[in-house]
């Protein structure tokens, strides 16, 4: 019985860590959909940009990686505004289908992009703390996962207080709660709009990073399959809710691991699909969406 | 989103391309590749038009690889069974998949856009991992089988006569298309699109049009995927790729969404472009090129490359042309 309890509470902390990646992803992805209500489906695509800058900076510098993600989250930052102002300004309030179309376009630039620059192959990196483990209790926890764990806490709190304490966070929540209204007190809302898809793009790096970092596979199609469960949980937390996306990433990474273990691997991408489903028959609009969106 | 399109020009349009249709295996020498380059692409007009005919009614599936390879396996699995002729078992194929569209459908009736892109996207997933995991023993798992051939090779010229069979069924299938689409149906397919509520008010009910929609669509979906299957005699769960599904969406975005010839010259098109990239040796960069197109085509030409004539005129102001064939059109 400890035994099972010991295997439970790995589950849930690997959990934990995925969650980690879906929940940066989840919130980047909210946070530009709050500001511009747009969903970008090529978010992923971000994501697996990051993972591949910060693992050629890795090899070129032999920096400590982990020092890197500020470096990736300024460059993929930078990267999103262009994207903003090149492909999502021009079609901003032209029709939802359009942003999903335009999206597919995008992901097939930046995949081959990247499988162009880098090759194709599937590629690892070995974290400094590889073999590291701290132990906790009756299991092992490798230390990688905690400093991941920490790193998506830390940048989750800055974001908040971003948001809620300075002017930008004030003109951004502005913009999101009503546009309109922030362009009558002087906002300028299409810097809002530049600002905030930075900022998500950002948070993709983030999640990048500390994909690769975790000693994860990666290829130029990595990003596809966590950028749409990073939009289904958004779904199921609530367009626009942040703390919906952080309960909606830490269910998805528990329910996944959970399933990858009980059930075996090949079922791990499609028990979140069955939860969005299921969750969608029932409430169209989501969990804790409102009707309207 | 509308059918703007002039009479005469249209009629001379089809005739010609049916004419090409029916020449292109003589004028091609009965070369093996071009026949194949055709067939694929004969396929990917009825998939895609299909895919077109459920998005004229407002739902955009990003998930129609399900009834796609749903088709496929289906047929190929009732053709091994039985020894039937897969044109026999291709309406199996394609009646199977439309049931559970119409299943899938009754989950997407109250959603909107990205839920009901999700939610399509998802389907093909899960399919994916049903079809090469729990049912491995009768699909044969990630290894996939093979499958009969449309017609045996033994006859000469064997795939002359798959060209012009498949040919028959895409014409057929894009004429009841046309047709429902001409009708009462297509009508409140277009009220529903444009505005659910007002067409509610009008005495439309969205849910029968929506399920008739899905269902009808996958219905061609699962006979694109079946003919596919049985000219390339293979099937595994690599069928159920979200790029299977990204396909028809973008030829018809390239064609002009929601038109009927949209489709079609979308598909044309792509496919020459595909084929000449790769004429040139390119892998990626043709990825990269579709890519570029399809983002410039939803920025710059958002009905697609039907619209462009129309484009033309209004941006030179040529407006006798157009003036004049629309006073004829009844």
């Amino acid at each position: 019985m400890a035994l099972e309890f010991g295997i439970l509470l790995q589950v849930l902390f690997w959990g934990l860590y995925a969650g980690c990646i879906y929940i940066l992803l989840a919130t980047g992805l909210n946070l530009i959909f709050g500001v511009m209500k747009i969903v970008n489906f090529a978010h992923g695509e971000l994501l697996m940009l990051g993972a591949y800058i910060t693992a050629t900076v890795f090899v070129l510098s032999g920096l400590n990686p982990y020092f890197i993600i500020f470096l990736t989250m300024l460059v993929l930052g930078l990267i999103g505004i262009v994207v903003e102002r090149l492909c999502f300004r021009p079609i901003l309030g032209t029709g939802k289908l359009n942003e999903i179309f335009l999206s597919l376009g995008l992901i097939y630039v930046f995949q081959n992009g990247v499988a162009l620059i880098w090759g194709d192959e599937r590629q690892v990196l070995n974290s400094p703390y590889q073999m590291v483990s701290v132990p906790i209790g009756a299991i092992q926890l490798p230390l990688d996962y905690i400093i991941i764990i920490v790193i998506t806490v830390l940048i989750l709190v800055g974001l908040h207080l971003l948001l809620r304490r300075t002017d930008l966070g004030r003109a951004i929540r502005a913009t999101s709660q009503n546009r309109k209204g922030a362009m009558i007190v002087g906002i300028d809302v299409e810097r809002m709009d530049m600002i905030s898809f930075g900022i998500g793009s950002g948070l993709a790096a983030a999640a990048g990073t500390l994909w690769v970092v975790s000693g994860q596979v990666f290829n130029p199609y990595i990003g596809s399959i966590p950028a749409i469960k990073a939009f289904s949980i958004i779904i199921l937390g609530g367009l626009g809710s942040i703390p919906g996306a952080i309960a909606g990433g830490l269910l998805y990474g528990i329910a996944e691991n959970g399933a990858a273990y009980f059930l075996g691997g090949i079922w791990k991408d499609s028990i979140s699909f069955l939860i969005l489903i299921i969750v969608l028959i029932f409430r169209p609009t989501g969990l804790f969406g409102e009707s309207g969106e | 989103m509308r059918l703007v399109e002039r009479r005469n020009f249209s009629r001379y349009f089809t005739g010609i391309a049916l004419l090409l249709a029916v020449l292109l295996p003589l004028l091609a020498g009965m070369s093996f590749y071009v026949l194949n380059v055709a067939i694929i692409m004969l396929i990917f007009i009825l998939f895609t038009s299909a895919w077109n005919f459920l998005a004229y009614s407002g739902q955009a599936s990003l998930g129609h690889a399900a009834f796609f390879g749903i088709g496929g396996y289906v047929s190929t699995l009732i053709a091994r069974a039985t020894g039937f002729s897969p044109f026999a078992t291709i309406l199996v194929g394609g009646g199977v998949a439309a049931f559970i569209g119409l299943l899938i459908g009754l989950t997407c009736v109250r959603l909107k856009e990205w839920f009901l892109a999700m939610v399509t996207f998802g389907f093909a997933v899960i399919v994916q991992v049903v079809v090469a995991s729990p049912l491995a023993a009768t699909t044969g798992g990630w290894d996939g089988i093979g499958s009969p051939r449309l017609l045996s090779a033994e006859i000469p010229g064997y795939l002359a006569y798959e060209y012009y069979a498949i040919l028959c069924i895409t014409i057929l299938s894009i004429l009841c298309i046309h047709l429902i689409l001409r009708s009462h149906v297509g009508l409140a397919f277009a009220a529903i699109r444009e505005n659910e509520v007002e067409a509610r008010a009008s005495g439309i009910n969205p849910v029968r049009f929506k399920l008739l929609a899905f269902t009808f669509s996958s219905f061609l979906t699962g006979i694109a995927g079946a003919l596919e299957v049985h000219h390339i005699i293979y099937i595994s769960p690599e069928i159920f790729h979200a790029e299977t599904s990204f396909w028809p969406v973008i030829y018809s975005i390239f064609g002009g969404l929601g038109t009927i010839s949209g489709p079609v010259i979308g598909t044309v098109l792509l496919t020459v472009i595909w084929e000449g990239l790769k004429g040139f040796g390119l892998t990626y960069e043709r990825f990269i090129v579709i890519g570029v197109l399809l983002i410039l085509v939803v920025i710059f030409l958002p009905r697609g490359l039907v619209s462009l004539p129309e484009e033309f005129r209004k941006r030179w102001g040529l407006r006798r042309t157009l003036a004049e064939p629309e006073k004829k059109s009844d």
